[in-house]
């Protein structure tokens, strides 16, 4: 490291590395100088010359953008001279020229850089009289973002976010001068995955939100600071609400994580909080009909069931619960001594292999401080979203980046090595010996190496996985880093003792093993691969308890359903991320109807049945939790309170997880998940209900051929059960590839490791004969 | 793919010539002008396959020039200069008449698609001024009477190839470098001075 060096600012001295830019030097030491579109994350551009100042230089005192220009050892700056106050003034006053002065219906109004700035720095009048250009407003530029033009300043905020970031730049600037305009090119709308961010960092009221748009004002919201358990990535989220609605979801720059960036799904997916179909009353099963009851009877009626603790329990636990609750599970579990205490986890993906060997754990970080990334997983833009900002973040500052996988992955176009058909099977096998391929030979071996390994699809064997991974510790200075896609499984991980996944679950669980079931937040019928098997399990169970926010396809089945409160925004607890982070998970909304925590069912059930209770309040679970580690870096409350750890901490829980290896079951297809899907919680949000809506497959063009496809449509048939779907030509996939994407509605009943047979659709003709 | 492989194999040379692809995007717009008279929207969207980057990227640069028409013109593109050379030689009334006679407005063209009228800033005939274009084709040292008698010619004959030289002779006037000094080795045409400095090469 270079030595600090010393700048003046307006007269005092103050420290800053060197080569940072004058801008955010001054920011750090406390001097606010006003810009509009410099963005701490984006490369500056000098497009707004709001942050003019003026430096001494040998021919005397001259105005500079300070966001254009790096600190010099001895470097004078003034930001409050009169000159800097009338280029701030003038500058006002132009950008002022053509912004419509309609703050009054303004989404942006209260929280507005340029509103604010114009009152701490503007001229306080126009002097322009003639009329100011007009544009129609708003424009949709894409399902969930709208677009004001005559309120753009012009930043270049979100077309730099677009290409630099996202890499998907769908907006421009078009025309010149006094013309320029942002926008998309006709009918290529902005079908970004993180099209949302351009919203959180426009300076004005120019990108909207449809899920915001005319519900608040900026004044009147409440706000807290939470962590987004939609992957395991874990970004930190500020979630806002006004009258006891969740309204918005902002990202929060936290270095090490997401750094102020969240995906569209993270973003925009809580309004099924609101949504009228949410359960607000326990239900019970009488006659086949669910009739709303109390949940002191159902205390009842379970506590008479299990009262002699040698009741057969077994659990099906999804993703979306906090660690807390996990720890609730957990405890409640060790009273029957006589079960064996396992519990299901909802993720057809998770596989005990990672957990087996002995590597080193990789932090988002190391992504950016290793010499190569290799990746071998999901894909992950549509799993991982933020992981892949991080990736590609990385690639951008020249690390290489060698990828796995069948080459349908967002990661083609970054990767500086893709190995798919050649390299990769179509069973995801690596068949060629993976010390012989070049990227590996000149990148891998012998370096510093961040691997991203997790199942490609859930048919994947586990042993090719774990070739790879012992290749990784054998040869390379590795760290690994797992990809599960869901939630929190790595809470769930951390904080149950014996975990399995779904495919132990359709092997191990029956009705003649299990007297009563808990299903807890999880619908693994309408979303898993193993749909149709878990179905006849869970319906041949007598006593099945189901807790979840909405009746679905799984929850239907059950005899007792219990409201809960949702992670997002409806309850305290703490989180772990991909990289072993614990964060915190905060409320701010209330939960409808009786909902309750999953913790307080147990506890209260606990209650019932007279087992010792240790686990009846929060921060006692929070301290059960965590009470293997020293007091000074557990991620208790107490400590994830303090300001300094807002970001999280990291621990180094030795989770237990034991998978039965898949050895056997392969599938014909290449099944995967897309971000937006059918998930009963998009669904009920209706901004971005539509987006994973459509059913579809994917293939190339001479896949399609040899199906004999012609009319955009087709028909999916499997043992009677029909689904309608349009297919996508996509010519990266291999021939005789098709993707079939498993979060879409009634893809589920098919079985993928068989035969699906696939037909063109009947022509539009036959269909109207009646 | 709109373009036939003529075009393709054109695009792909032009395309090699540059370090990036993206840099070629200008000559391909250029290529894409050559071929429809305007940018269209099926070009931007083959130019942006062929450089691999984004249509909207593409339409950017292409309305960012304001020599790459985005609309489509009528038959022929009358371009009357209006730079200051032209101006002191009485550009104006030649844009007056051109005006009259096809009716149209700075940028307009008219019900027949015949006639497209823009007012263009120079065009590199200060010598000949005042000067215009048909379809590119520079005719210079024009007058108000020959002028009209040009648009009534293309009007009435509609000729299918305009011709600077055939132009010239029939409807202008001075030419640049008329009055200049002879080049005395004969070696330039009637630029002198580009050839001697090699600001030019020779086409292959």
């Amino acid at each position: 490291m270079s030595e600090n060096i010393k700048i003046n600012v307006n007269g005092n001295q103050i420290e800053s590395t060197p080569n940072k830019l004058l801008i955010e030097a001054c920011e750090d030491s406390g001097i606010h100088i006003p810009r509009f579109c410099w963005h701490k994350r984006l490369d500056p551009v000098g497009m707004c010359r709001m942050c003019l100042v003026e430096i001494e230089t040998p021919r005397g005192k001259m105005l500079v953008p300070s966001c254009t220009t790096e600190v010099t050892d001895e470097m004078v700056v003034d930001t409050e001279s009169e000159v800097v106050k009338k280029a701030q003034e003038g500058v006002l006053e132009f950008l002022l020229i053509n912004h419509p002065l309609d703050c009054p219906i303004c989404d942006k109004a209260g929280e507005c850089p340029l509103q604010d700035q114009t009152m701490a720095y503007g001229p306080g009048e126009s002097r322009f009289v003639e009329e100011k250009r007009h544009f129609e407003k708003p424009i949709s530029i894409s399902e969930i973002i709208l677009l004001d033009r005559e309120r753009c300043i012009l930043c270049a905020r979100c077309t730099r976010f677009s290409d630099e970031i996202s890499g998907d730049p769908l907006i421009e600037f078009i025309q010149r001068g006094n013309k320029t305009e942002v926008n998309t090119f006709p009918n290529e709308p902005f079908k970004s995955y993180f099209s949302g961010n351009t919203v959180q960092i426009c300076p004005v009221g120019a990108l909207t939100s449809t899920s915001y748009r005319f519900k608040a004002r900026p004044w009147d919201l409440k706000s807290v600071r939470s962590t987004c358990n939609g992957c395991p990535v874990g970004c930190s989220t500020e979630l806002n609400s006004s009258q006891n609605k969740m309204l918005r979801i902002l990202g929060v720059d936290n270095d090490s994580v997401n750094q102020g960036w969240l995906c569209d799904k993270g973003r925009y997916n809580f309004e099924y909080l609101n949504s009228e179909f949410r359960l607000k009353n326990p239900l019970k099963k009488i006659d086949n009909e669910l009739k709303e009851t109390s949940v002191k009877e159902i205390y009842t009626e379970l506590s008479e069931l299990i009262s002699d603790r040698n009741t057969n329990i077994n659990f099906l636990i999804g993703t979306n619960s906090t660690n807390e609750d996990y720890v609730a599970f957990n405890e409640f579990a060790k009273n029957f001594p006589t079960t064996n205490q396992t519990f299901y986890l909802n993720d057809d993906y998770l596989y005990a292999g990672f957990f087996e060997q002995d590597i080193n754990r990789a932090t988002i970080d190391d992504l950016n401080n290793s010499e190569a990334i290799v990746i071998w997983a999901e894909d992950l833009k549509e799993n991982l979203p933020v992981l892949y900002l991080r990736v590609r973040q990385a690639v951008k500052n020249g690390v290489k980046l060698i990828v796995f996988g069948h080459s349908n992955s967002t990661l083609e176009d970054i990767a500086d090595f893709y190995y798919s058909e050649d390299i990769v099977s179509e069973n995801f096998e690596i068949i060629k010996d993976i010390s012989k391929l070049k990227g590996i030979k000149e990148h891998v071996k012998d370096k510093n190496v961040t691997a991203i390994i997790g199942k490609s699809t859930p048919y994947q064997l586990d042993e090719y996985l774990d070739k790879l991974v012992s290749y990784l510790v054998e040869n390379s200075n590795s760290k690994i880093m797992n990809a599960f896609s869901s939630g929190n499984t790595f809470g769930a991980i951390n904080n149950l003792d014996n975990v399995k996944n779904l495919r132990d679950f359709t092997k191990n669980v029956s009705s003649e093993n299990t007297d009563l079931l808990f299903i807890v937040g999880s619908d693994p019928i309408g979303r898993s691969v193993f749909s149709n098997e878990i179905h006849r399990i869970i319906e041949d169970i007598d006593n099945v308890v189901c807790l979840d926010l909405f009746l679905h396809e799984t929850s239907e089945l059950c005899n007792y359903i219990i409201p809960t409160s949702s992670t997002l925004g409806e309850k305290e607890g703490t989180f772990t991320n991909i990289e072993f982070r614990t964060s915190r998970i905060d409320k701010l909304v209330p939960s409808p109807g009786q909902s309750l925590s999953d913790w307080e069912f147990i506890s209260g059930l606990s209650n019932f049945c007279n087992f010792i209770n240790n686990i009846d309040s929060l921060d006692g679970l929070n301290e059960l939790a965590y009470q293997d580690f020293d007091n000074q870096d557990s991620p208790s409350f107490k400590n994830l309170d303090k300001p300094s750890n807002f970001d999280g901490i990291i621990n180094d829980y030795q989770p237990n997880v034991s998978t039965m290896p898949n050895e056997t079951i392969t599938s014909q297809y290449f099944v995967g998940k897309k971000l937006y899907g059918d998930n009963i919680t998009i669904r009920y949000s209706d901004s971005i209900s539509l987006l994973g809506a459509k059913q579809f497959i994917e293939a190339s063009e001479s896949t399609i051929e040899k199906l004999n496809l012609s009319s955009g449509e087709c028909t999916l048939k499997q043992n009677g059960h029909q689904v309608s779907a349009n297919y996508v030509v996509n010519n990266k996939l291999a021939d005789g590839v098709i993707f079939i994407p498993q979060n879409r509605r009634n893809f589920n009943r098919f079985d993928f490791s068989e035969t699906i047979e696939i037909s063109p659709n009947q022509s539009k003709e036959a269909l109207n004969v009646n | 793919m709109s373009w036939n492989d003529s075009m393709i194999k054109q695009a792909k040379k032009i395309i090699k010539m540059y370090p990036q692809k993206r840099s070629a995007i200008g000559p391909l717009l250029h290529l894409a002008q050559s071929k429809d008279g305007y940018i269209s929207d099926d070009s931007i969207a083959v130019i942006s396959e062929l450089v691999g980057i984004t249509e909207v990227q593409v339409k950017s640069v292409s309305t960012f020039y304001s020599m790459y028409k985005q609309e489509p013109t009528g038959k022929y593109l009358l371009s009357v200069c209006k730079s200051i050379s032209c101006e002191i030689n009485n550009s104006k009334e030649i844009i007056d008449v051109v005006k009259d006679f096809t009716g149209l407005n700075n940028n307009e063209t008219d019900e027949n698609d015949l006639f497209t009228f823009e007012a263009v800033e120079c065009i590199g005939a200060c010598g000949g001024a005042p000067a215009m274009q048909i379809n590119y084709e520079t005719v210079e040292g024009l007058s108000s009477e020959n002028t009209i008698k040009l648009c009534e010619w293309l009007k009435e004959e509609q000729p299918d190839v305009i011709i600077a030289e055939e132009m010239q002779d029939n409807f202008g006037g001075t030419k640049s470098f008329d009055w200049a000094i002879k080049d005395q080795s004969g070696t330039t045409g009637s630029v002198p001075g580009f050839q001697t400095f090699n600001t030019t090469k020779e086409k292959k």
